[in-house]
């Protein structure tokens, strides 16, 4: 798995071409599964394939959100965020997982619009996060391709009952 | 096979004597106190000890409130202890505890302050977790359940000891159906009366929906509109927006506050449809006691703080609480005529 840094060394297109496939490897990983099976939990505190699919679609929400301020303002503070309370509050273990990557799809095919319409000198901008310092557009396409990366193998590693 | 409302998911990982035990938990929907007014002192006393924000007189008046309503249900004793600053983890807080070993008295746990903040928690939290522990040793000690898992029934015998504790007058001070105040009315009231609206809202929420089945519940009135599940799941999910909008404010010199999707896009990708009513009411009522402490927290300047609004142009934090107040009318409005198969 590449991380952040070696995605970072890759071409636009190369990462275009990571963030567009995440929706049809979902639905690949998921295929024939039963409703049992994804959202069964390897562990107590590890999340179910249902919940991961959901992670995916809520965060690519929130990259736009940190986009839409990025291209607002010169410089931006990012505030962190809490996957694990949108998991329980937003009841991702009642969700259809189908339905999610779908959502998840149309989202993401809105970022990636985002980024192609980018200019050299908008690349640049972003803000800065407490924990992971300054963040701007190059950033997140490389952590958005490792983001991916992260959660099919967690995806994977759960529907086979791993943590 | 299971009988009732929709279960949980977690269900269908349970063996077969574990789904025995949820069956009949979920088929216990009530508990009823002898007599609640006895009780409203306890409760009073309580809300009073919590603002001391001391621990000693909150494990007192904790105390207190457990041991009536053990006497009241007939239940053995249960241990109490109060906690300064809720445990955190990856996976969330514990905001309470109740454990029970053979041959020792059980003990519940309750934490008074949030992990992050180390604010003292609000009331309504502070008696629901209280409650919500209880009925762990409701579960074992009355209803003489193996193990006492959440199940629907759980959550609504909950519920139903919460509103025979809290007073009409405190749990809906509001009218029957009040009518729905402009914005602009909003934003001309003081501070105050915006934070009563806004403390008000989540009993009212679970006052028009207490006793109504699930199918009441997730029924939509026409095939446009949101059934009740799904405005409760909205007032949710704004309460976590505009929490996001204030603590960019006061993070920030005057941010452009971000869009968030439409309302239906959020219902549709969210599946609100699918959720569990009491479940989503919970999640809104901790995000709004979250809201109501940090506003009050706030100082006249950072009442003052200000962001960029797409739609409103230059707005205040308190603007934001006055925005709130509307919205909660709104919706609470449009959930009763939900309920009465209105649109």
């Amino acid at each position: 798995m590449a991380s952040i840094e070696e995605y970072a060394k890759q071409s636009v297109e190369q990462r275009m071409a990571r963030l567009g496939r995440t929706a049809d490897e979902l639905s690949a990983a998921i295929k024939g599964q039963s409703p049992a099976a994804l959202t069964k939990r390897p562990d107590e505190k590890n999340w179910a394939g249902v919940e991961v699919i959901c992670h995916l679609r809520d965060t690519e929400e929130a990259f736009n959100g940190r986009f839409q301020m990025f291209l607002a303002m010169e410089e931006s503070t990012l505030l962190p965020a809490d996957p694990d309370r949108w998991a329980v509050d937003r009841q991702y273990l009642r969700c259809d997982a189908g339905e999610a990557i779908a959502a998840f799809g149309k989202r993401r095919a809105e970022n990636l619009d985002v980024f192609r319409g980018l200019s050299p000198e908008q690349w640049k901008r972003g803000g800065t996060h407490p924990a992971r310092g300054r963040m701007t557009f190059e950033t997140f396409f490389s952590l958005m391709c490792y983001h991916d990366d992260v959660h099919l193998d967690q995806l994977k590693r759960a529907l086979e009952g791993k943590a | 096979m299971f009988n009732g409302g929709m279960p949980f998911s977690y269900y269908a990982r349970l063996n077969r004597a574990q789904q025995a035990v949820y069956r009949k938990s979920d088929g216990v929907t009530e508990l009823r106190l002898p007599r609640p007014a006895t009780l409203h002192p306890l409760v009073t006393a309580l809300d009073e000890a919590l603002r001391t924000e001391d621990r000693l007189t909150t494990q007192r008046a904790t105390e207190r409130l457990v041991r009536g309503l053990t006497d009241a249900l007939a239940l053995p004793p249960v241990k109490v202890e109060v906690l300064a600053a809720r445990p955190h983890a990856r996976w969330g807080e514990l905001h309470g505890l109740y454990t029970a070993e053979r041959g020792t008295m059980p003990t519940i746990q309750l934490w008074m302050r949030t992990a992050k903040q180390k604010r003292v928690v609000a009331f309504r939290t502070y008696l629901r977790t209280l409650l919500h522990e209880v009925g762990h040793h409701v579960d074992f000690a009355l209803l003489r359940l193996a193990d006492s898992f959440h199940t629907e029934g759980f959550y609504k015998r909950e519920s139903s000891l919460f509103y025979q504790l809290v007073p009409d007058a405190r749990a809906t001070a509001a009218p029957a159906v009040p009518a729905v105040r402009a914005l602009e009315s909003w934003l001309s009231e003081p501070l105050d009366a915006r934070l009563a609206r806004l403390e008000r809202t989540p009993g009212d929420l679970a006052h028009a929906m207490r006793g109504r089945t699930t199918g009441a519940l997730t029924r939509r009135p026409e095939p446009a509109a949101w059934s009740a599940t799904e405005i409760v799941c909205h007032v949710r999910d704004t309460e976590e927006q505009l929490a996001g909008w204030i603590a960019l404010m006061l993070a920030m010199d005057d941010p452009v506050l971000p869009e968030p999707a439409p309302a239906p896009r959020w219902a549709e990708e969210r599946q609100y449809a699918r959720h569990h009513p009491g479940a989503a009411w919970d999640a809104f009522g901790r995000w709004r006691d979250e809201t109501l402490t940090l506003v009050r927290g706030l100082t006249p300047a950072q009442l003052a703080r200000t962001g960029r609004h797409r739609a409103r142009g230059r707005v205040t934090v308190t603007d934001i609480v006055g925005v709130i107040a509307w919205h909660d009318d709104n919706h609470l409005d449009q959930l009763r005529r939900a309920l009465r198969g209105e649109a």
